[in-house]
This record gives C-alpha cells, sequence and structure tokens, in this order.
C-alpha cells in the first residue's frame, strides 16, 4: 500500500547486482569464522572418532571408543554430573542475590544513580575474569582476609578451611558470573509498567502476590536468559575450579584442559568436548523461546 | 523527601552486593602495595613490588603481546565487522538471519570448547600456534561484539539525512563525509574499544594457542598462579583491572549498556 | 525561480503502479499543495521532482529544462522533510549552511546568509543549538531555513507540518506563508491534510491511486469537486444517489432535488451538498423559490461550542447538517425536521 510513499523500498530490495556487494561485504568477516570456529569444530569431531592424533608416523584409526569410555566409565558421569550440579548452584546462587538487586536497580533507583550504579554493577563483569578469581584467593586463603575479619568480629572463630573447597569454586564463580543475572534481570525489569504494579495494588493484590503473580512471571525472560548464559559457561569452566578448588576442583572442564595439556590425548579430549557441546546445545534448544523472547 | 523503610533496605542489599563484588579486586590491589610477601596486616606501604615487576622480563614481554595481539584484532574485527554491519543495514536477502545467527556461537559455546578446538585444528592443519593463531582466535570472539555494537548505531540512522544532504547538494563522498561517517563513528569506536577490552582480557583462547616463551599477559598471570603465589601478579593484575576498567567506562560513554533508559 | 512541469510522468514499483500519466504544471512563484491519502502517489511525485528516483515513462522540466539527467545534488531544489532530518551531530548554524558549505561559499558570505535565514524564521540566537535540543516547531524552522537559505529554485515539502501538534500546526502555517510570500518561491507542498492543503495553497491537486483527479484553486476544488472522492477527501459532503430524470435527481422516496444546472445526462447519479449549505427550517418557514426541501429524522446532536453538527437519517443516507452556534434551535433526538438548501448548492459529482 504504502510502497510508493517510503524512502527506503526501492533502495533495500534484493536486486542481483547486490549481490556481489553483500558478498563483499560480509564474506571477509565470515570467512574468518568459517576458519576459526566452524573448520576447528568440524576438525575436532572428526578427532572425537579417531584412536590417536592423525599426524604422520602414529598409528590410528576410525573408533567408536572414545565416546564409550564416557558411558562405559563411572568416573566421567559423575564428573558431568558434578559439572552439572556446579553450573546449576551458580546460576541458582546468581538469582538468588541478582535478582533482588536488579529489582532495587530498575524500580527503586531514578536517574543518574541509576545509570551510575548500573554501570558499577557490570564493570567488574567486563574486566579480566582470570584476575577476579585469583583475587579470591587472598581473601579466602587461610588466615586471609575474610578469616581475619571474623576473627576481628568474633574473637577466637577460628579457621573456615574455605580454600581448595566446592564450596570456594562457587564463590567465585557467583562472583564471575553475577552481573550476568543483574543484567539480564534488569533488562526484563526495566519494561514492567510500574503502572501494572500500581493497577495491581489497587486491586487488592498485597506486595508478595504482586511479586509472585506479576513481577516475576513478567520477568521470566531475564531470569531465564541470565541462568542459561551463567549455565552455559560454568559447565566448561577450568580456570577458576583450578585455582579456588585446588584438588577438590576436578570437574568435566578441568578434565578436558588436561587431555590437551598434559595427557595429551586429543582423541578423548574432543569427545568429551564434544559431550560437552552437546549438553549446551540441548539447554540452548531448550530455552530458545524464553531467550528469542528475552532478546 | 524521606525513603520508605523498603526503599532503604534495598539500597542497604544494593550495597551489600556491590561489597561482594569489589572487595576482592580492592584487597588485591591494597596488597599490591604492601611490603610484606606474605599479605601481613596492618598494610606497610611501598612500591616494591612495582619496581620488582618493572625488572621482571618476562611479564613486560607478555604485557607487549597483549597490546600488540589487542590492537591487530582491534583492526581486523573493527574494519570486518563494520563491513558485514553495513551490508546487514543496507541488504535485505535470503541467507541475512542464517548470517546474523552465525554470530551466536563464538559468543555462547564455552571458551573451554572453542580454545580446543582451535589448537587442535591449528596444530593438525599446519596454521601452528603463536601470537598469529591468537590474532585469529581474538579476532573471531571480537567480531560478533563489533557487529552488534555496530548495527545498533546503523539501525537508528535515518536514510532521509543521506537524501537531505543531497537535496542540499552534496555529492555522493560529501555525503559520506559529513553526515553518513559522523554519524556513525560513536558505533565504530565503541566497537573498535570493544574488541581490544574482548582481546586484551582474554585468556582461554590465548591459553590453549600459546607456545612456550610466546605468551599474553593473562596466560602468563595464570602460570605464575599455578606455581606459587607473588605479590608481583597484584601489582601487573591491579595495572591490568584498572585499565580495563577504564576502557570499559570510555566504552560506556560511546554505548549504553542494557538498552536506552 | 522557475516552474516545474511535469508530463506524462508513470513509475511502477514492481506490481505496484504508484504513478500513472501525471501531467501537472507548477506555475512560476506558485504554492501547489498536492494532496492525496497515504499510497495516492503524492510522495512518490515529489521524490521525482527532487530526483531521488527517475519516472518510468514522462518528462519532468524545471525552469523549462529537461532533469531526467541530472542528480538529486545539481537540480538546486530545496527540500524539507517529513521528519525535518536535521543532522544530529551539526548545531542549527552548521544544518543551515551546509547547503551553502557544500556550494564552496566563502565563510563571510555564509554567516551573513545562514543569520538572515534564521532570521527569516524566526530564530535568531539559536545557532549554537543542537537539534535534540529545539522543540518540534523549532526543528520545523530550521529545516525550513535550511532548505531556503542557498536560494533554490523549487521549494520542496514533504508532509512538513505532520509531526506537529494543532496548535503548533496553525502557527506554523501563517509563518510558511508568510515565509514563502517573502521569498517568492515556486513551492510544492505534499499533504493528506484537506485544511493545510485549502489554507496554504493558492492551487491544489488531488491525487489517488497514481492519477490526478482534479485540481483548482482551493475555492474551486471545494465548491465544485467533480468525484465524490474529492467531495469528501476536501471537506465534509453530504451524497445523494438517485436517479437523473427530466434534469432533476429523483431519490428513492420520490424527493426531487434540483441542482446547479439541470441534469445532462439521465441514469443513475450522485450529488453532493456541503453540511455547511443546509438549514434546518421551520415549517412554516418562507422558502425561495430555488430551494431543495427535504424531510429528515434527528439522531443525534453534536456540541462544539461555536457549532453544532446535527446528525440525521433521511431513508437509508445519514446526513450532516452545521448551524453555528447563534440561533440554533433546541432539537431532540428523533424529531423529524425540515432541511432546506440552495439548488446552486447541489453538485453534480461522479461517484
Amino acid at each position: 500500500m504504502a510502497v510508493s510513499d517510503t524512502t527506503t523500498a526501492p533502495i533495500r530490495r534484493h536486486r542481483p547486482s547486490n549481490a556481489r556487494s553483500i558478498l563483499g561485504l560480509t564474506g571477509p568477516a565470515y570467512l574468518w569464522l568459517v576458519i576459526t570456529i566452524l573448520l576447528p569444530l568440524a576438525a575436532m569431531f572428526y578427532f572425537s572418532f579417531l584412536s590417536d592424533v592423525p599426524l604422520p608416523g602414529r598409528d590410528w584409526q576410525v573408533t567408536l571408543s572414545n565416546y564409550t569410555a564416557f558411558f562405559q566409565q563411572d568416573f566421567y558421569r559423575t564428573l558431568m554430573l558434578r559439572s552439572l550440579r556446579l553450573g546449576f548452584e551458580v546460576a541458582l546462587w546468581c538469582f538468588v542475590i541478582g535478582f533482588p538487586c536488579a529489582y532495587v536497580l530498575a524500580k527503586t533507583i531514578k536517574g543518574r544513580w541509576r545509570e551510575a550504579l548500573f554501570l558499577m554493577v557490570i564493570i567488574p563483569f567486563w574486566s579480566n575474569a582470570l584476575i577476579r578469581v585469583f583475587s579470591w584467593t587472598m581473601v579466602l586463603r587461610g588466615n586471609g582476609i575474610l578469616e581475619r575479619f571474623l576473627d576481628w568480629l568474633i574473637p577466637g572463630f577460628g579457621s573456615l578451611n574455605l580454600m581448595f573447597t566446592y564450596e570456594a569454586v562457587v564463590i567465585g564463580l557467583v562472583h564471575s558470573y553475577l552481573p550476568y543475572m543483574i543484567l539480564t534481570c534488569y533488562i526484563s525489569l526495566s519494561t514492567i509498567d510500574d503502572d501494572l504494579i500500581d493497577a495491581a495494588r489497587s486491586m487488592g493484590a498485597s506486595r508478595l502476590t504482586v511479586l509472585r503473580r506479576i513481577i516475576l512471571p513478567l520477568s521470566m525472560p531475564g531470569i531465564v536468559a541470565g541462568a542459561v548464559l551463567i549455565f552455559v559457561p560454568v559447565i566448561g569452566s577450568f580456570m577458576e575450579p583450578r585455582i579456588l578448588g585446588g584438588r577438590e576442583g576436578t570437574f568435566l572442564g578441568t578434565v578436558i584442559e588436561d587431555q590437551f595439556t598434559s595427557v595429551f590425548n586429543w582423541p578423548l579430549g574432543a569427545a568429551l568436548s564434544f559431550i560437552l557441546l552437546a549438553c549446551v546445545m540441548v539447554i540452548f534448544a531448550v530455552f530458545q523461546p524464553i531467550l528469542r523472547r528475552a532478546s | 523527601m524521606k525513603a520508605r523503610p523498603v526503599n532503604l533496605l534495598g539500597r542497604v542489599y544494593l550495597g551489600l552486593v556491590l561489597v561482594f563484588l569489589y572487595v576482592p579486586i580492592l584487597v588485591m590491589a591494597a596488597m599490591s602495595f604492601n611490603s610484606s610477601q606474605f599479605y601481613m596486616l596492618p598494610i606497610d606501604w611501598s612500591f616494591d613490588w612495582y619496581v620488582k615487576l618493572a625488572h621482571n622480563d618476562r611479564l613486560l614481554e607478555a604485557a607487549r603481546n597483549s597490546i600488540l595481539v589487542a590492537l591487530v584484532t582491534t583492526v581486523i574485527a573493527s574494519v570486518l565487522g563494520t563491513a558485514a554491519s553495513i551490508a546487514f543495514f543496507r541488504y535485505d536477502f535470503r541467507f541475512k538471519k542464517v548470517l546474523q545467527a552465525a554470530l551466536f556461537p563464538p559468543i555462547a559455546i564455552p571458551w573451554l570448547i572453542t580454545g580446543t578446538a582451535m589448537l587442535l585444528f591449528f596444530f593438525w592443519s599446519g596454521i601452528g600456534r603463536g601470537l598469529h593463531a591468537m590474532i585469529l582466535g581474538h579476532v573471531a570472539l571480537a567480531l560478533p561484539y563489533v557487529i552488534i555494537v555496530v548495527s545498533a548505531r546503523i539501525k537508528g540512522f535515518d536514510p532521509d539525512l543521506e537524501a537531505a544532504a543531497r537535496s542540499l547538494g552534496a555529492s555522493p563522498w560529501q555525503v559520506i563525509r559529513h553526515v553518513t561517517l559522523p554519524y556513525l563513528a560513536p558505533g565504530f569506536i565503541a566497537g573498535a574499544l570493544f574488541a581490544f577490552a574482548v582481546s586484551f582480557d582474554q585468556f582461554v583462547i590465548s591459553y590453549f594457542l600459546s607456545v612456550p616463551g610466546v605468551s599474553t599477559l593473562p596466560v602468563e598471570i595464570y602460570t605464575a598462579i599455578k606455581k606459587g603465589f607473588t605479590p608481583e601478579i597484584n601489582a601487573i593484575s591491579t595495572i591490568v583491572i584498572v585499565f580495563s576498567i577504564t576502557l570499559l567506562v570510555i566504552v560506556s560513554r560511546f554505548y549504553r549498556f542494557g538498552g536506552d533508559r | 525561480m522557475a516552474s516545474v512541469t511535469v508530463s506524462h510522468v508513470s513509475k511502477s514499483f514492481g506490481d505496484f503502479q504508484a504513478l500513472s500519466d501525471v501531467s501537472i504544471e507548477f506555475a512560476d512563484g506558485g504554492f501547489y499543495a498536492l494532496l492525496g491519502p497515504s499510497g495516492s502517489g503524492k510522495t512518490t511525485l515529489l521524490r521525482q521532482i527532487a530526483g531521488f528516483s527517475f519516472p518510468d515513462s514522462g518528462e519532468i522540466r524545471i525552469g523549462g529544462e529537461a532533469v531526467e539527467s541530472v542528480p538529486v545534488e545539481k537540480r538546486n531544489i530545496g527540500m524539507m522533510f517529513q521528519n525535518y532530518a536535521l543532522f544530529p551531530n551539526m548545531s542549527v548554524f552548521d544544518n543551515v549552511a551546509f547547503g551553502l558549505m557544500v556550494r564552496d561559499t566563502p565563510r563571510s558570505e555564509i554567516k551573513a546568509r545562514v543569520g538572515e535565514a534564521l532570521e527569516l524564521v524566526r530564530l535568531s540566537g539559536y545557532d549554537e543549538r543542537k537539534p535534540h535540543q529545539l522543540s518540534g516547531g523549532q526543528r520545523q524552522r530550521v529545516a525550513l531555513a535550511r532548505a531556503i537559505v542557498f536560494r533554490p529554485q523549487v521549494l520542496l515539502l514533504d508532509e512538513p507540518l505532520s509531526a506537529l501538534d494543532k496548535a503548533l500546526r496553525l502557527g506554523m502555517q501563517v509563518e510558511l506563508k508568510r515565509i514563502q510570500r517573502e521569498v517568492g518561491i515556486t513551492t510544492i507542498f505534499v499533504t493528506h491534510d484537506q485544511e493545510e492543503a485549502l489554507t496554504l495553497s493558492d492551487k491544489v491537486g488531488v491525487l489517488k491511486d497514481g492519477k490526478l483527479l482534479q485540481e483548482g484553486t482551493p475555492r474551486e476544488l471545494y465548491e465544485r469537486p467533480r468525484t465524490a472522492f474529492a467531495a469528501t477527501f476536501l471537506g465534509d459532503a453530504n451524497l445523494f444517489n438517485g436517479i437523473a430524470d427530466d434534469g432533476e435527481l429523483a431519490l428513492a422516496d420520490g424527493t426531487r432535488l434540483r441542482t446547479l444546472e439541470p441534469l445532462a445526462r439521465s441514469g443513475r447519479m450522485t450529488c453532493a451538498v456541503r453540511p455547511e449549505k443546509i438549514a434546518i427550517v421551520e415549517d412554516s418557514a418562507q422558502l425561495s423559490s430555488d430551494s431543495n426541501v427535504l424531510e429528515a429524522e434527528l439522531e443525534q446532536t453534536i456540541f462544539a461550542g461555536n457549532s453544532l453538527s446535527y446528525l440525521l437519517r433521511h431513508g437509508d443516507t445519514s446526513l450532516r447538517v452545521f448551524a453555528q452556534n447563534r440561533a440554533a434551535a433546541d432539537l431532540q433526538p428523533g424529531q423529524r425536521v425540515r432541511l432546506a438548501w440552495c439548488s446552486a448548492d447541489t453538485i453534480p459529482v461522479e461517484a
């Protein structure tokens, strides 16, 4: 109908002569992604079915043994469950801590303060993850900052022995990924019209009912997006468990790293990576509709 | 106006979360100025570790590598990403949705997987490891960010601005110079800063693609942490984190996080 | 200054025929309004004159010169866009100066002429503001100053007032008319607002579905619409459908209406009567011999302060009558009333 009245319609329509411009503009970027993402993943998939690295002078054949090892040995299954549990717990803690924080930011603070505080919350997220994890070692270690603080608060508190434990890994990871949850929840919450809350209150709903029936359901896309975006990298983490978990920090991620950097069983590492990737893809597929709504 | 108790509680809570987020970093920064090796309190203020750092050739070399890789990554990712963004804005084509969706994997797949896959493929295909391999990998991670940031800026561009400039007598080149480029500049700068930050802070990919003697700062710091704590790491880490935060505060001037408010 | 001649221009986008065989003469120094609903082709025509797209067939001349091979930037036209398209990164001064700058005008002359232009639109002193610091009305003035500062041959306005609220719009209409008179520039003005077209221009062309239906002075168009579309799009009109019989229009209930001139054709016909031409008269009122008289039932009265609208029904036809709030009778819904109007106000139109 209004085709004639818009400037852009005739320009934006696809004409064959545009094909070359499109190729010229997008080609280099996507060629790069093919070489650095697609081909490596394809190569890794291929490696995961080999018995050894396919190099001259090596004896290798096609096999399923890397995958059967995962399904037959309890060790790997326990490891997988441990990693999944870690991802779940970290995402849960991030929600418990982050959602109220996002709510306070989005609904009770206004203007320049909100902008400044919001920036303060997300800045650490964009700074070096390795260094942030490392900084926890100084807080958590025996006779570290945390223990001395508690000792000063309650004399004779004694030792927590937090360093090199599962809990230390959870603390470090929650610290690393908390801003993610705050960010996604904040975006969801700030799209909720304040009038909705006032309307519900005017109809006699209590604060708790408003939270349960209005705010939580409407911010669900943000919560799920945050949880997924935390869960996925956490189940593939290896540096955080190594630094904060010590010997307690054995997860799927650290075992995969071992295969590539110390054991040099690349085919097994490739297979484990692909099993991890499969988990990631299942999660994305399941939550795809909600993630799409969130973006 | 007095804040209601619920609001006050919320603010206190927000403050506690900020303490949780910042305390470890501040502790580390404070310790980098403590001359005691064993983090004894009270802090004995000194620049000892920074002086020592100035003579640590390994860390300095790694820092130079980090900056070099980040600069090259920034240039390549900005140019390729901006070109793709322009194509997405200007044309409608059948595979556009597919191409846009293809930006997702580099961000979404855990770096452990992309990193090990790159290691395996680069080693096997003869590309090898080292700084050039890191640049290959970092550009792939930075590209999606550049395209997203630049596209967000381009999307707000009113084609009538170009039409208006032409109706006022500007030649196509004058239109680009005086209207299109000045408009896109903030998006372009934000995209470039993003690319630099992504590369400069990248650890996992660099870790798998480094070879002994050729590594970046985060990789060198990780190696040092694994070997045992030395307060020099506090010093270099403090420098890195101050640098990153400054960079991101600058980015935030050009790009509004969390959509428009 | 220059006249613009559009002859036999056609343009289609794919299957969509945006313009078909349109010919219009835009007089030198005139203020011409292109009026039509969205999709009527009015903006397409404007963009062809500007040079943003080219006709499939036909010819456009500006100042007697065919412009087919002249690109936009060489046509020396000033254009105002619907959303003003002010450059957000430039100050008011730089926006207005843009057309002079790209023409390599000396710095001192730019300064003088931008000053003049801003004075003309009454924005002196706003030089250093950025567009986002201006109100809608001020932006509009900047856009106008920018479009005329380099003394273009033709000024093209693409719905320039549609983004303003009503009060501002009325003020800007007066301003626009004053400035156009002062500058004396040939102006072509696209709008879908009939009131704007009538008040601003000295000639109006009505477009529909890519065709020029009718053109003339605002008065001609209003008083003598040739089609039912033109009658209803330009102002309000009551349409009477009937059969031409013996030079008069016979309605379904047998009422006979006399028209401006006796109907020449026979068969089904439509006549239009403007609501303000109809009066509600007392049963006993003495009517002149050339009056048309009709009985109708009042359904609703709409009070609008200085005037009233009566919504009435005559058989299947809904009617509307305007009355000034002077001696308007107090009528009740459901009441039957007698309507009368002059036969000269009964205009036969194409359905």
